[in-house]
């Protein structure tokens, strides 16, 4: 499902180069879940939105379902990142002047999915992620459970095979996160990839089959 | 187009950012209306002289001593008549009135006897009107004049002092069409003789003359022989006016042109600064949008959508206000900038929007705006979403 190969990712800052990310390699199979751990500053958010191709990798490949993401031309690049991957942020980033459900509907937007259809699926992955009865809340009303399962259901929305969570449990509290983590565990059911890059502890309770990579100062331990 | 899900976040943007682009929208809108106001004086107006020029005759021949116009005598008429290829010769008579030391109008003496002036008078007159016109001390009075004369003296008629200290009596006929536009609106035309004695010509005494020379490639010989045959008399030409009227309009358009620009180029600044500092908010919801799998066409497609619209809106309230504010208010204000202030006169500006100058602004002003705020927006899209969500 997802292949890097040597790959890093340098920053120029004030003409000095800084390795973010050096010489990464890995394999995630399909409907594989993986914790990407390590300390803040090691490197997992960036290795997430080279996934994500949000970024582009300063050297190696980077194969996504395939797909050599970081060669792709934006407008492929998008389509394929609306449609496969699904991606949750440690501060929910949804756009607070809009409901929820039109949240949820900013990736079908994308996919140029008719507006009856797509407010059925928004509804749907909503219901899924258990927050129907706030659909027509903006986010500013919204508790930060309620924003990071209205994320949720917008990540599923497109139904991706590879969903993303970036430090999803940092901003919940304890029962949150629990209930965050019996979320993601119903989607590994359904036979998605799921890759969480994280440093809170409460993943270390994880009752199912995981992979643990480790990173440090950008580089697998 | 109910079921296209952009269209419908298309329209969940503008609603959302309503308090920005109506203030957008005004701004817009006020700048469009004082361009199109402004257009709309300048095409009427200029309209309204090219008529008044089509009619103007070829030559006007006047008589000068040292530098002063002076009557001169009809019989001058003979001699221009002898000259090939001359044509409609008029005499004419006519002067400047002053009612005060502000105020005055342009007096005009019809001759009954010439077929130009009782073919016009006939599209004015009916045929009782035009009997009692030229039997009785009457006049025509154009929109400008009857205004102020309305306002000042009397409505129905008006002592005209002649040169010789006594009043003559001269009743108002009737109001000259506004249709006949700015020309018509400062001046009083009455018959001849009336219109002499007033003005303190004798009985065959003429203002000047006035011909046509139907052949264009035979003007400059009539030209020649006019000024060989009158030697104290000068010459104006049609051309002449015509320059005249150009040069008018050229100055005052090439300074409403500057003005147009000045403004143009201000709001452009005004939205690429707007766009170019936009608020880390602004940022955030376009890298939001780039994570979730738009495009860098898509996010400009949102952007150029909503300032399209805004565009569109705001030039056609702007246009819209300008016809209304120029062609039914009469454009207060800015009037007595294009006109200045004459006599009380107010000029009947007649409709005329003139579509290219119109288009010229349209695309000016839609390319401006629209370039304006997509650039600095299409820096944002392609900036890597990750810095803005962090």
């Amino acid at each position: 499902m997802v292949l890097l190969e040597n790959v890093n990712r340098n920053y120029s800052v004030g003409g000095e180069e800084h390795s973010v990310l050096k010489s990464i390699s890995l394999q995630v199979n399909k409907g594989e879940f993986v914790l990407l751990r390590g300390v803040s500053g090691s490197g997992k958010t960036t290795l997430l939105s080279l996934i994500a191709g949000l970024e582009k990798p300063s050297s190696g490949k980077i194969l996504v379902d395939g797909e050599p993401i970081s060669k792709l031309p934006d407008i492929h690049l998008s389509h394929f990142r609306a449609k496969k991957i699904g991606m949750v942020f440690q501060h929910f980033n949804l756009i607070e002047s809009i409901t929820l459900l039109d949240n949820v509907l900013v990736p079908l937007v994308a996919l140029k999915i008719g507006l009856k259809e797509a407010k059925k699926m928004a509804l749907e992955a909503i219901k899924s992620a258990n927050i129907e009865h706030k659909k027509n809340a903006y986010p500013t009303m919204l508790s930060g459970g309620e924003k990071q399962r209205g994320a949720i259901a917008r990540a599923i929305v497109t139904k991706p095979n590879l969903l993303l969570c970036d430090e999803p449990t940092a901003n919940l509290d304890a029962q949150n996160s629990i209930t965050f983590i019996e979320s993601l565990k119903k989607l590994h059911a359904e036979g998605k990839t799921i890759i969480v890059a994280t440093h809170d502890p409460i993943f270390e309770q994880l009752d199912i089959e995981h992979t643990v990579i480790d990173l440090r100062d950008g580089e697998r331990v | 187009m109910l079921d296209n899900s952009f269209f419908y976040f298309f329209t969940l943007s503008l609603f959302k950012n309503r308090k920005r682009y109506t203030a957008i929208l005004f701004i817009a809108t006020v700048v469009l209306f004082l361009l199109s106001s402004v257009l709309f004086i300048s095409s009427s107006i200029k309209t309204s002289l090219n008529t008044q020029l089509k009619m103007e005759p070829d030559f006007v021949l006047q008589n000068r001593v040292g530098s002063r116009v002076v009557p001169m005598d009809e019989n001058v008429v003979e001699k221009v008549l002898d000259i090939y290829g001359v044509d409609k010769v008029t005499k004419r008579v006519y002067g400047r009135y002053f009612f005060d030391k502000e105020h005055s109008v342009l007096i005009f003496g019809v001759d009954f006897l010439d077929e130009q002036s009782n073919k016009a008078l006939e599209n004015i007159l009916n045929k009782e009107d035009l009997k009692r016109f030229l039997s009785s001390d009457t006049m025509l009075v154009g929109e400008g004049v009857f205004r102020y004369l309305n306002s000042h003296f009397y409505p129905k008629a008006y002592n005209f002092l002649t040169p010789q200290g006594k009043l003559k009596r001269v009743e108002i006929l009737k109001r000259l069409n506004k249709s006949s536009t700015l020309y018509s609106s400062n001046i009083a035309i009455m018959p001849q003789n009336l219109a002499k004695e007033i003005l303190g010509l004798k009985e065959k005494q003429i203002s000047d003359i006035a011909l046509n020379v139907p052949n264009e490639s035979e003007q400059n010989t009539v030209q020649s022989k006019l000024e060989g045959l009158f030697f104290t008399a000068t010459l104006f030409t049609k051309k002449e006016l015509q320059e005249a009227y150009e040069n008018l309009f050229n100055y005052k358009g090439g300074l409403f042109l500057s003005l147009y620009l000045i403004v143009i180029v201000t709001l452009a600044l005004i939205l690429y600064l707007r766009y170019s500092l936009a608020s880390s908010v602004e940022k955030r919801e376009v890298a939001i949008l780039r994570s979730l799998g738009w495009s860098i066409r898509d996010v400009i497609k949102l952007k150029f959508f909503e300032n399209i619209s805004i565009v569109f809106f705001s030039f056609t309230l702007g246009t819209v206000a300008g016809y209304i504010y120029v062609f039914m208010l009469g454009a207060p204000l800015l009037e007595e900038i294009f006109l200045g202030r004459g006599l009380n006169v107010r000029v009947e500006l007649l409709p005329q929007v003139d579509y290219l100058s119109l288009s010229t602004i349209l695309i000016l002003y839609a390319t401006t705006f629209l370039s304006s705020v997509l650039i600095p927006v299409w820096k944002v899209a392609v900036t890597e979403p990750k810095e803005a969500l962090n």
